[in-house]
């Protein structure tokens, strides 16, 4: 993507995509950001449906198993 | 979606080591399943509806308003990594969301190590007293825009034998790695383990050092530049210098610093986009009918905002007719 024309399509991170840099999806976190609790802290009890629509409770489901919790943006775009 | 399609590769990994892996979203269960079918995802895909766990948590994404239709609700990106008690252990979350992580990083902060796959490119020095090996950690050992990977120089020593951290005196070397590698191409800060401290009374110093295996963990990332190499020369690997500058000891003796150079050569990969993007080089657009779900979407959404929603989708509309996957580029 060489393109200057383009330029306001690539961030700063080098990456272009079909939207400008500057539309709210595309824009980092602030500098300061937190990203929610912290390590040493339980993560909180949560109960959410799977894609069949079943409720699993996240620390019912893990039982004692260690997890890795992950947040994505979305599986459509 | 790239990023999913990566981890249902890596899920195997997760299973055999007995560790679980949620992946949480604000599409719904049909959006999810839709996704799960097309794409074979064989671990959970959970939804979290209105957000609410995502803004429980505090990682709701706040540049994105309700106007943004289709997008508000989106958290930052990343993964938080819980031991057995369901405590969090480890956060993997970056300011670039395009520098996602891999199921092997998720993996090595569950298990507090290392885990390097046979099918991981690497290179070696073969000493005996110390070996260095340098591996492209993460991703099935491709390289693809959006997801970080690692590389991990792994050092074995011989034992009674050690390494530095920095800072070391004058005329000392402490270990250091530079990384080079095609423009586009980037490097994170360094994970090191934790040393341990040598005194030394008789300079009045302590030094930190390291023993037996150490490993060094470079996170690693290309952007768009890079992958436009792609296309007609699809069978170029990504290919990265590495020079390993360390200074070996004992109680007794130190060593002359040594400098040592490795090369990895990495194949590409392509990156899975929606059906919303242009085909071009190095994407592999999903058979799922991303178009109408995001029609889906927008519907939803402006019931929740209809003014401001419909103001939004106008722009919207003209902006990805101007961009680069638009009509301008297409017709020139």
């Amino acid at each position: 993507m060489q393109d200057n024309e383009f330029n306001e399509y690539t961030d700063e991170f080098g990456q272009t995509a079909p939207l400008p840099a500057s539309h709210g999806q595309r824009k980092p976190p602030p500098v300061d950001f937190q990203f929610g609790p912290a390590e040493g802290e339980r993560f909180p009890d949560c109960t959410l449906r799977d894609a069949d629509g079943v409720r699993i409770n996240l620390h019912e489901d893990r039982g004692s198993a260690k997890a890795a919790v992950l947040f994505f943006r979305s599986a459509v775009w | 979606m790239t990023q999913l399609v990566e981890l249902r590769d890596a899920y195997k990994k997760f299973q055999a080591a007995g560790v679980k892996l949620y992946a949480i979203s604000y599409d719904r269960p049909d959006e999810l399943a839709e996704f799960a079918a097309h794409h074979d995802i064989n671990f959970p895909l959970l939804s979290d509806k209105g957000s609410r766990l995502i803004r429980q948590l505090g990682i709701l994404n706040t540049h994105v308003t309700r106007d943004q239709v289709p997008f508000y609700g989106i958290p930052y990106p990343g993964t938080y990594v819980l031991n057995e008690q369901g405590v969090i252990t480890g956060k993997l979350f970056g300011r670039n969301h395009h520098a996602r992580f891999t199921g092997e990083s998720m993996l090595d902060s569950a298990l507090g190590e290392i885990l390097i796959g046979e099918d991981e490119p690497m290179a070696s020095t073969d000493d005996e007293q110390v070996n260095i090996t340098a591996v492209w950690h993460g991703g099935g050992g491709t390289v693809k825009a959006s997801v970080v990977r690692e590389i991990v120089v792994r050092f074995e020593l011989a034992e009674g034998l050690h390494i530095y951290d920095e800072p070391v005196p004058q005329g000392m070397v402490a270990t250091r790695v530079e990384v080079t590698g095609p423009e586009g191409f980037h490097t994170g800060d360094m994970r090191k383990p934790a040393t341990h401290t040598l005194e030394l009374p008789e300079l009045d110093t302590a030094l930190q050092v390291w023993s037996n295996q150490v490993d060094l963990a470079i996170p690693v990332w290309v952007d768009d530049s890079v992958v436009s190499l792609l296309g007609e020369q699809a069978e170029v690997d990504l290919e990265i210098a590495l020079k390993i500058h360390y200074q070996a000891c004992d109680d007794q003796v130190c060593h002359i610093p040594q400098s040592r150079d490795l090369t990895l050569r990495v194949p590409f990969a392509s990156y899975t986009a929606p059906n919303l993007f242009k085909r071009v080089a190095g994407l592999d657009i999903s058979a799922m009918d991303s178009q109408q779900l995001m029609k889906r979407k927008i519907r939803r959404g402006l019931l929740r905002s209809p003014i401001g929603g419909l103001r939004f989708l106008r722009k919207m509309a003209s902006d990805m007719k101007k961009g680069p996957m638009g009509k301008r580029r297409g017709s020139s």
